[in-house]
């Protein structure tokens, strides 16, 4: 494997080792961020370290004091991590509001995770009018001086540029990255693509963004390569690991994805007018197809048909994470429309704390001997 | 010249089965042992079969593994899931079948074919044991039965008794409540069943029902259990004669298909 992809999988792997190690070597203070989109920009010009906060596989013994079994199990292991300290290294968690059970996360973390600050961050759902954008810059501003008050340092215009650059370059070099990892799914198969684009989470992104750099053109001066199926995968992550290693066992690579950990956070282009917050708050304003805003025609089925075809996949794969309400409502929708257009779709429920795999084992498996 | 022989296994999570056939597809013999996967139900079953057909697995042309155990199976050439399989041993074993519905020990599934026999769709159930054998099983321990005495004691019902829970563990409890308050054991045998066909049916609902509609695995050896099941879908329901070996059946004319084609 290429040396740089190889540490970036690496790091991937393993969250608070590099979380730790990034601190050290930027001397920032870490901000957890909680899924999704939260705007990391204002986190790294206030001199801070964003770092993803997406929970993990952990024996669920703490957080079923706050959470029930039935909420996902992504926020589960996030309450479970924050209550047994593995967190205890960030300055403050920042939750979003788009489920209920990220409501809930977000009034319990006081109690459940005292010594880790919370701040709460709230985006418009219906994104019409005016006022939507107005709102979303206002809370970039609140936001800022949340982040100042942490670092203790002035988010000033020049910082708030560059970091904004750097994020728009690590956006740019992502979506290079899924395209190379398109045609090279060999090198780049489903396990080392997730890990790969995990570790963008833990590192800083400077760093992180100079190493993506180097993998791509590594990349590029490598022959295509082939394997016999595949797919466009679509839902909240993909994982744990050894869901990952089913698809690399069955030849199955994945040549675009809908993922919210991956993908979506760095496919809609901001417009090129206005100021920072402008750009920032225009791309929330455009973001489609996502299931955490609303959208009164929803185009998400729209969207995995023209990601199938761009892309030559063979199918869809829905990674549905177990108790995840907001993506178990768009799957009828997108599901009809993905029918009507004749593309194979293989519906699996997933969750983070998963042992077995062997139904599973036979669902994809099964697929492949279908396709 | 030698006669080419093909033989499926189907190693489930409570019982393994071997079919061999020949080079016309012809049955030759088949067996059941009532042991699956991490026991010595494979090389049992396997044991028995040669017996049987009086052949060494030495003279077994190509092999097929199918079902839970075939990822730690060694002694065939090629593993194929039980779900390709079924459809496979339904399809030459029954004419226009467009929906199977299979109920082994530890999984259900519902499977669409199209008229040549080709899998368009699934459903499995999910992780928990409800709507399986395994439900069945647990039921048949606590009403004080054998497991193949269940479908005789169903239909002696006359008042089916109400199980609601869905879960294995709350529906025993369930069940024990019902008998400590003198529901009669069939009625609750009759429950049981019913319970067991409103799972199915509703993974049936997601995966769509075509007729004609046939049920293999175990759980089709319970006439009572596939009556219930038909009522509830209001379809015809048909039985292969061995239900059981169906996948193994299907992996054995995979093993052939692959031979002819070199």
């Amino acid at each position: 494997m290429i040396a740089v992809l190889d540490e970036l999988v690496k790091k991937g792997k393993n969250p608070k080792a590099t979380v730790l190690e990034a601190m050290k070597d930027s001397g920032r203070k870490a901000v957890g961020c909680f899924p999704i989109y939260v705007p990391e920009e204002i986190i790294y010009a206030a001199g801070l370290l964003p770092v993803g906060v997406w929970g993990g596989k952990t024996d669920i013994k703490l957080a079923d004091k706050y959470l029930q079994s039935f909420c996902c199990s992504i926020m589960r292991a996030n309450m479970e991590f924050g209550m047994k300290g593995t967190y205890d290294m960030l300055s403050a968690v920042v939750i979003t509001a788009y489920c209920d059970t990220l409501r809930a996360v977000m009034v319990n973390w006081p109690y459940a995770v005292p010594n880790v600050k919370v701040v709460p961050f709230v985006y418009p759902q219906n994104r019409q009018g005016d006022s939507a954008f107005r709102y979303t810059l206002e809370i970039f501003d609140k936001f800022q001086s949340e982040m100042e008050s942490i670092s203790g340092k002035k988010v000033t215009a020049e910082r708030l540029e560059e970091a904004f650059d750097l994020y728009e370059q690590w956006r740019a070099l992502s979506q290079e990255f899924t395209t190379l990892a398109a045609t090279h799914p060999v090198t780049i198969n489903a396990k080392v693509r997730h890990y790969a684009l995990r570790a963008s989470y833990y590192m800083d992104k400077k760093t992180y963004t100079e190493k993506l750099m180097e993998v791509n053109q590594a990349l590029k001066s490598m022959p295509d390569e082939q394997v016999k199926f595949k797919v466009v995968v679509t839902g909240l992550l993909a994982e744990p690991e050894g869901f990952l290693d089913l698809f690399v066992a069955n030849n199955i690579s994945f040549v675009a994805d809908d993922l919210a950990q991956e993908s979506r956070q760095f496919r809609t282009p901001t417009r090129p007018e206005g100021t920072v917050y402008e750009k920032m708050a225009w791309r929330i304003m455009d973001l489609r197809g996502d299931t955490f805003f609303y959208e009164e025609n929803k185009s998400r089925g729209r969207m995995l048909i023209d990601m199938v075809k761009e892309s030559s996949a063979d199918a869809v794969v829905v990674c549905l994470y177990k108790f995840c309400d907001p993506e178990e409502f768009d799957y009828p929708v997108y599901k009809k429309e993905l029918e009507a257009a004749g593309i194979p779709i293989l519906y699996l429920e997933i969750e983070q704390q998963m042992d077995s795999m062997e139904q599973l084992r036979t669902r994809i498996q099964t697929f492949t001997e279908i396709l | 010249m030698k006669e080419k022989l093909f033989m499926g296994i189907d190693i489930g999570s409570s019982s393994s089965k071997a079919v061999v056939i020949d080079e016309a597809g012809k049955l030759l013999g088949s067996t059941v042992v009532n042991m699956g996967t991490g026991t010595g139900g494979p090389k049992s079953v396997i044991d028995q079969l040669m017996e049987q057909l009086k052949i060494t697995v030495q003279d077994i042309t190509r092999s097929v593994v199918t079902g839970y155990g075939r990822m730690t199976y060694e002694g065939a050439d090629t593993q194929i899931t039980e779900i390709s399989c079924h459809a496979m041993g339904v399809f030459k074993s029954l004419s226009d079948v467009q929906t199977i519905i299979d109920i082994g020990g530890q999984d259900a599934k519902v499977i669409r074919l199209d008229r040549n026999g080709k899998v368009v769709d699934f459903g499995m159930n999910e992780k928990c044991a409800a709507g399986t054998g395994r439900f069945l099983e647990v039921m048949a321990r606590v009403v004080g039965c054998d497991i193949g005495d269940l479908s005789e004691l169903a239909k002696r019902s006359q008042s089916p008794a109400r199980i609601s829970s869905v879960c294995t563990v709350f529906a025993e409890s369930e069940v024990i409540s019902q008998l400590s308050s003198n529901t009669k054991i069939e009625d609750v045998a009759k429950g049981v069943h019913m319970s067991v066909a409103t799972r199915v049916v509703g993974m049936c609902n997601r995966v769509g029902v075509a007729e004609k509609v046939a049920m293999t695995g175990g759980v089709a050896l319970n006439d009572d259990f596939v009556n219930t099941l038909s009522e509830e879908l209001s379809v015809d329901i048909m039985v292969p004669n061995s239900p059981q070996t169906m996948g193994a059946l299907g992996a054995a004319h995979y093993a052939r298909n692959m031979a002819e084609k070199g």
